[in-house]
């Protein structure tokens, strides 16, 4: 009699003979069934994602703010050494004055989103007080309607508040900031000439003397990418400063958005120490304005958002973000979020409708460019392999930052976190 | 959790995660069914219902537990329907239903094996449904004998004791195999 072990192991190694030709056959049904699934698929499980997605309310104009602050103050969130004594004394007289004012002029050449709608030529008054908050008005041509269109924009960081004035629209918008921000304005005291700190803790270099209007100015250049916090490529900054008051007259940023658009910002006609009060940075909204989508919220710009929007971009597109930088990040997602609600709306909705859709849906990815680059403006060395790491890479680094001299947190291909030391780290990215 | 991330890229669309699913767990699945019906073309043929049907539901499938459990149950499900729609049809014993393991069996239905398993299967075939099904899902599928209870709506004491008759038979069977 055999024993009851040898059965089971009998029993347990059975093999059946498996006809290759019957395997193949039946699998090539499946992936048939599978494709032809799919096609029915997408407008029925489209939902579970959109439903996710809608439950952040913002609008097209907070989508474009939400960039435009973080690639206009993202440049302010730098840390503050101080190396060398020239530029230190310029930023000692900036320093100085309580509020300002200056001009500023955004000129984008290329595609930086879809449905982004600035004009691609940009003017404005920039009021800052470290007292009060910021105020911006700008006037800008759409160029697709050749309209000009003006928005006033206050930022209010005792108040925690984002108001946007649409003029021509008679719609205005108020959105609550996070604390994180806040603390990062207050910080800065909301003061776009932080990039002088920035530029004195990365490489410069002095340039000749020089003459803008008649004055005769000193500059500084920077080409290193870390001055614009990861919110941007490529990035040159010239500083020209007055060479008798050593007050900035001219500051030129030149960067690169994604890989066929370009950005050229120039702040000019700085006025220094213009008196101001509060009233000045309270928005008055005229009665008959709307107000549109109210209680929105600031993206979060926290490791558990930034999973999220992880999270979301590869149930989207079934892998990571190529870049994490924000302009780039928006760059990608932007359309194929489109395509996807043009598909899942067929006829329904006109374009400008299909674009404030995508605005919306696209909210809840913005936390990873916005935590990103908290991560570089807190100089803790992020390194982003979205263009090499997939989803179902359990175990490979997708981003690592450093959170003490030999401590990295690492978020994993599955989106799992963890703390590793500097030789874990180096063994998990060999 | 590589299950997880397939089933997700298969919610998805991905035909390559299907081709992973379908490699790593089909031959198992047909082996089990072959194992409980002793019928390899209708094994086949259960086993592409099964995944057919998880094809159907990508998008919105969810598998709590793991992947091979879910689809084996899914098989042993499947078997089960079947044997209740034969027996709606002819009021006889599931046993009574099924092909006999003998060599009257077509040759494209008898369970393709190398020679030493085939004595196997036709001791299997002999058993007791019940007991044939706990037997090939305890030994062959790796399930745990609460999941097969659950799946034959027993206790699990009267499932062990089905799998250890089951082994009993087994044993009696294949050792007058080998004595003869």
């Amino acid at each position: 009699m055999r024993l009851a072990d040898e059965i089971k192991r009998l029993v347990r190694d059975a093999k059946v003979i498996i006809d290759p030709v019957v395997k193949r056959d039946a699998l090539k049904e499946l992936i048939d069934e599978l494709e032809k699934s799919e096609t029915n698929r997408s407008a029925e499980t489209t939902p579970s994602v959109w439903r996710i997605i809608m439950k952040s309310r913002t609008i097209k104009l907070a989508a474009v703010a939400v960039i435009m602050i973080a690639v206009l103050l993202g440049l302010p969130f730098l840390p503050k050494s101080m190396t060398s004594p020239t530029l230190a004394d310029v930023l000692a007289k900036v320093e100085q004055a309580k509020a300002y004012i200056y001009k500023m002029n955004v000129k984008v050449t290329g595609p930086v989103m879809r449905g982004w709608p600035m004009g691609q030529d940009m003017t404005g008054t920039v009021t800052i007080s470290k007292d009060f908050g910021m105020k911006t008005e700008m006037e800008m041509i759409d160029p697709n309607t050749e309209e000009s269109m003006s928005q006033e924009d206050y930022i209010i960081p005792d108040e925690k508040l984002l108001v946007m004035l649409m003029h021509e629209k008679k719609q205005f918008t108020r959105t609550e900031l996070n604390d994180d921000l806040v603390a990062r304005m207050k910080k800065q005291n909301n003061d776009p000439l932080e990039l002088i700190r920035g530029m004195l803790d990365v490489k410069y270099t002095e340039l000749a003397k020089s003459e803008i209007d008649g004055i005769e100015v000193d500059g500084f250049e920077t080409t290193d990418p870390t001055i614009s916090s990861g919110t941007t490529g490529d990035v040159k900054v010239t500083l020209w400063v007055d060479s008798e008051s050593w007050l900035p007259v001219l500051v030129e940023m030149d960067m690169s958005i994604n890989e066929q658009t370009r950005s050229r910002i120039t702040f000019y006609d700085y006025q220094w120490d213009v008196p101001v009060e509060k009233s000045d940075f309270v928005p008055v909204i005229p009665d008959d304005y709307e107000a549109i989508f109210e209680d929105m919220e600031w993206p979060e710009m926290t490791e558990e958002a930034a999973i999220e929007g992880l999270k979301l971009v590869a149930d989207l597109m079934g892998r990571y973000p190529k870049q994490a930088t924000i302009v780039e990040l928006m760059a990608e997602i932007s359309p194929i979020m489109f395509k996807r609600i043009k598909k899942d709306h067929p006829g329904e909705m006109t374009e400008t409708e299909l674009e404030t859709k995508m605005m919306e849906a696209i909210q809840p990815v913005y936390p990873i460019g916005l935590f990103y680059m908290t991560l570089v403006e807190d100089k803790k060395e992020p390194v982003y392999y979205g263009q090499t790491v997939s989803p179902d890479e359990v175990k490979a680094v997708l981003l690592r930052w450093k959170t003490s001299d030999d401590q990295y947190r690492v978020i994993f291909g599955d989106l799992s976190t963890m703390d590793v030391t500097t030789e874990q780290l180096a063994e998990l990215e060999n | 959790m590589e299950d997880n991330l397939l089933i997700w890229k298969l919610n998805h669309g991905s035909a390559d995660a299907l081709c992973r699913i379908y490699e790593k767990y089909r031959d198992d699945l047909v082996r089990i069914a072959a194992g409980l019906l002793n019928n390899m073309s209708v094994a086949e043929d259960v086993v592409q219902e099964v995944f057919l049907t998880l094809v159907r539901s990508a998008g919105r499938c969810e598998i709590r537990k793991n992947l091979k459990g879910y689809l084996t149950t899914c098989v042993a499900n499947k078997i089960h329907d079947l044997n209740s729609k034969k027996s709606a049809q002819n009021p006889v014993s599931l046993d009574d239903i099924e092909p006999a393991a003998s060599d009257s069996q077509e040759p494209d239905q008898r369970v393709a094996c190398d020679e030493e398993f085939e004595n196997v299967y036709k001791a299997i075939a002999q058993l007791p449904y019940e007991q044939k099904e706990v037997v090939v899902l305890h030994l062959q599928g790796r399930m745990k004998f609460r999941e097969i209870a659950e799946l034959q709506g027993t206790s699990i004491k009267t499932t062990i004791s089905r799998y250890g008759y089951g082994l009993d038979k087994l044993r009696s069977m294949l050792s007058s195999e080998v004595e003869r």
